[in-house]
């Protein structure tokens, strides 16, 4: 690999750094999208401006552990007033969280820029705070963002029981008599540790992408929570090495926002790629669907026809039997003859039949045909006695997944229908 | 210096400022106010960071900043994440909260990415974006008809001519959209175009203020005025008017506090907008902080009052029964004070061995005791409830029953009839 420079010490430092906040941040942050609290991490990411420059003020020098103390102590602050104004006031959740996030803000820009304007020393990079500004750090301040981000790993894992309980069925869990109140406090207070922490790689503004970035990208592979968040710290890990390595090659280029950008890639390539939930996956099912749906419609027509000519149709009866106009229908139905005819479910009729019609191209239903149009003819039956009897257990099967009818018919009452 | 030799300083130089930030307030307010009431204040947000790659490429492909060129860069950015945030939502199942994070931050880390990778081709600062450079505002004139106007205050000007000429034309179908969507879609009002209009109508707004306050500062202006105005009233087009005043008022007094205090003046704004919107929540009439402690404070002493005149009541009848003296020995917990109060008002009075009632309290004693009874009656007859459960849910009702409902429980459980525990219902004086 001499294409590469090799990664100098400072390089290190940094990779280590952001990827354990990388880590934590996908950890927590796969909760908090399940609890769908996904932008909360947002207002306390840009309620830190305040606290960092307070303690600045308070201080008067500009050491990391200080400025994140301030940092976390402001954002811990705005949840608050977040909660409170959820509570009790009639301004509505999306409004409640804009208001914390603009003004808070807007707070942290004047204090900045007092303090700027003021000249007061080394208050002059401050504003590194707004985009993160990982050059700057030390192999001590390394260390300090390792061992929070690991102790919000440990949390997570210790209460991870509690916490999914809650993120799934928050009034099944108040009901069983855990403290759902206390357990969402305890992870908004997690989330503000993980802002603050990634505040120095990603800045306030990116920072809530690390928090929900890699979250959302594992949910494209899994359904099992645990994998889910195993998955979303390996993705803010990966993220976190591609970003350090490239600004360390194109030393131009901001860390937080190239770590991000490789978190968003990672996600656009689960988004179209992962199985089951994944965007060329369901296109792929939803497509199969259709073919199938086709086929039997065909079948059915194909069965009518044969029923009203003695056995035989040709191809342009049974299409003005299907249902559907236009070039897509046209196509589909193209397709699915194809089919249907390679599976040896209608082959050609014999020439005498074809003299009978007096047309070209007469057809037949071989009995492997027959038989699967009588099976949809049945299955129809007995869906639309399902339908009539029980709409309701009808429609919820249907979104879930289609059952055979004689799970909601009963056999016998099924073998009556058809 | 004063104020006013402050706005006549320069040229006008801060006034033209001040023209400015409310210029690009009022257009914010206007169509923040349709956002809040839609709940889709967080669209704003995500609309503001994304605007950042939009602009640069716009920058980059020769555009001058305020330039119409930037403009549709801006919006076309916008429209991009609002279509990312659908189809995340669409075809991928994301809630729409996570979907904005995803667009809007991975939008605004690559026009980071952007702006540091060319910045000596762009005069762009991502900085400066994010929290503008109202200070500077009055330095980029263009001539017109003999006046220097201000480019940014231009552009602010251009855009709510727009905004208000989009709102008047919409007006009607925004708020029948705004209120339900279902019912309008019913009724024929085109509501997804509505919507894209309200969308590209906040794009437009935030693309106007993003020099001038920056674009985070934006969602304050977009937001805080709206949320304010809806605890002060309910009527939307009231909603309208009271956030486009304190938008103008915050950039006013934002731009001036932030001058005397030698700090940015967006920052400043923001923080006005917050302090409004905190006074709101203290001391709205009816909804406010304030309003509310006091208000069941004051429920609180009625319950007090109430239920001390009921326990005098209730010692009258038992002594009616024994045969002992009609009082009062024992104050229930916090009593004494109520006491007091009803003692001056003339409804109990105070003897030797404790308190008794007046006439008049005697009335309205009356009327907690027949509440309280009336509704055990009720309960006990509609509800499968144990004997010995009817009394707290009775207690508790005794002090909101009016006149007219006592009389139609009444007539329900009958006239002659007696509570479960088998104590006569006192008759309404």
């Amino acid at each position: 690999m001499t294409g590469l420079p090799a990664l100098s010490y400072n390089t290190m430092v940094v990779a280590v750094g952001v990827a354990s906040v990388g880590c934590a941040a996908g950890v927590i942050g796969s909760l908090c999208v399940l609890r769908r609290r996904a932008l909360v991490g947002d207002a306390a990411a840009h309620a830190t401006l305040v606290g960092v420059a307070l303690a600045f003020l308070a201080t008067g020098r500009r050491d990391l552990p200080v400025l994140l103390a301030g940092g976390f102590a402001s954002a811990v602050a705005a949840l608050g007033v977040l909660v409170i104004l959820r509570r009790c006031t009639r301004t509505r959740d999306d409004a409640a969280t804009a208001i914390v996030l603009g003004v808070s803000f807007g707070l942290g820009i004047t204090l900045i820029s007092g303090i700027t304007a003021r000249g007061i020393p080394g208050g002059a990079g401050l504003e590194q705070f707004l985009l993160g500004h990982t050059a700057a750090l030390t192999a001590g301040d390394a260390v300090l963002l390792t061992l929070v981000s690991a102790a919000v790993v440990l949390i997570v894992m210790l209460t991870l029981k509690e916490a999914t309980l809650v993120a799934f069925d928050a009034p099944f869990a108040a009901a069983t008599g855990w403290p759902v109140t206390l357990i969402d406090y305890a992870l908004v207070t997690l989330v503000a540790v993980m802002v603050v922490v990634g505040l120095p790689a990603a800045g306030a503004v990116l920072v809530t992408a690390l928090v929900v970035i890699p979250p959302v990208a594992a949910r494209q592979w899994t359904d099992r929570v645990g994998t889910m968040l195993v998955l979303s710290g390996m993705i803010g890990v990966v993220s976190a090495v591609i970003g350090v390595s490239i600004s360390a090659v194109v030393p131009r280029l901001a860390t937080g926002p190239l770590v991000v950008l490789a978190a968003a890639m990672i996600f656009g390539g689960s988004f179209l790629a992962a199985p089951g939930r994944g965007w060329w996956s369901r296109s792929w099912r939803q497509r199969a669907v259709e073919r199938a749906w086709t086929q039997g419609r065909l079948l059915a027509a194909a069965a009518e026809a044969s029923a009203v000519r003695g056995g035989c149709f040709t191809r342009l009866e049974v299409a003005d039997l299907v249902p559907g106009d236009g070039l897509r229908a046209a196509r589909q139905f193209g397709a699915a003859w194809q089919t249907l005819v390679r599976e040896g479910a209608i082959a050609a009729a014999p020439a005498a039949a074809e003299a009978r019609l007096a047309c070209v191209g007469a057809w037949r239903l071989t009995p492997m045909g027959q038989a699967a149009a009588a099976e949809r003819a049945r299955r129809v039956r007995c869906w639309k006695a399902v339908l009539e009897s029980a709409p309701q257990d009808a429609k919820e099967f249907l979104t879930i997944d289609l059952p055979a009818p004689e799970t909601l018919l009963g056999n016998e009452r099924a073998a009556e229908v058809a | 210096m004063s104020v006013l030799s402050l706005l006549t300083a320069g040229e006008g130089m801060h006034a033209w400022a001040i023209a400015t930030a409310a210029t690009v307030a009022a257009g914010c307010a206007l169509v923040g106010t349709l956002l809040v009431v839609r709940r889709m204040s967080l669209l704003g947000d995500a609309i503001s960071h994304a605007l950042l790659p939009g602009i640069v490429v716009a920058v980059l492909a020769g555009g001058r900043p305020g330039g119409v060129l930037v403009l549709a860069g801006a919006v076309a950015a916008a429209m991009l994440t609002v279509w990312l945030t659908q189809l995340f939502r669409s075809a991928g199942g994301l809630a729409e909260d996570a979907g904005a994070g995803v667009a809007f931050t991975t939008l605004f880390a690559l026009g980071v990415v952007l702006v540091t990778a060319v910045a000596a081709r762009v005069d762009l600062d991502p900085g400066c974006v994010l929290h503008g450079v109202l200070e500077l505002v009055p330095f980029d004139t263009i001539p017109i008809a003999g006046f220097e106007v201000p480019r940014a205050f231009l552009t602010a000007a251009v855009v709510l001519a727009i905004l208000v000429a989009g709102a008047i034309a919409t007006w009607r179908w925004q708020v029948f959209t705004a209120f339900d969507s279902g019912a309008a879609q019913a009724a024929g009002v085109p509501v997804a175009a509505v919507t894209t209009g309200l969308l590209a109508a906040t794009a437009l707004a935030t693309v106007a203020g993003f020099e001038a306050v920056g674009a985070i500062l934006v969602v304050a202006m977009l937001v805080v005025p709206a949320a304010t105005a809806e605890l002060l009233t309910r009527r939307l087009h009231r909603m309208v008017a009271v956030a486009i005043l304190l938008g103008v008022g915050a950039s006013v007094v934002g731009y001036l506090a932030a001058w005397w205090c030698n700090t940015s003046a967006a920052g400043m704004i923001a923080v006005v907008l917050g302090i409004e919107y905190a006074v709101c929540v203290l001391l709205s009439p009816g909804d406010g902080l304030i309003a509310r402690l006091f208000s069941q404070a004051w429920f609180r002493w009625r319950v007090a009052c109430e239920d001390q005149l009921a326990a005098c009541w209730r010692a009258e009848e038992a002594a009616a029964h024994t045969g002992m003296a009609p009082v009062l020995r024992r104050s229930m917990p916090g009593g004494s004070l109520a006491c007091g109060w009803l003692a001056t008002t003339g409804c109990l009075t105070r003897s030797r061995r404790g308190w008794m009632l007046t006439p008049r309290g005697r009335e309205q004693a009356n009327m907690v005791v027949r509440s309280h009874r009336l509704w055990e009656a009720w309960l006990g007859r509609h509800a499968d409830v144990p004997l010995d459960h009817l009394h707290p849910p009775a207690e508790w009702i005794e002090h909101h029953l009016g006149t007219e409902v006592r009389r139609r429980i009444e007539a329900e459980v009958g006239l002659q009839a007696s509570d479960p525990h088998g104590r006569s219902i006192p008759p309404e004086p």
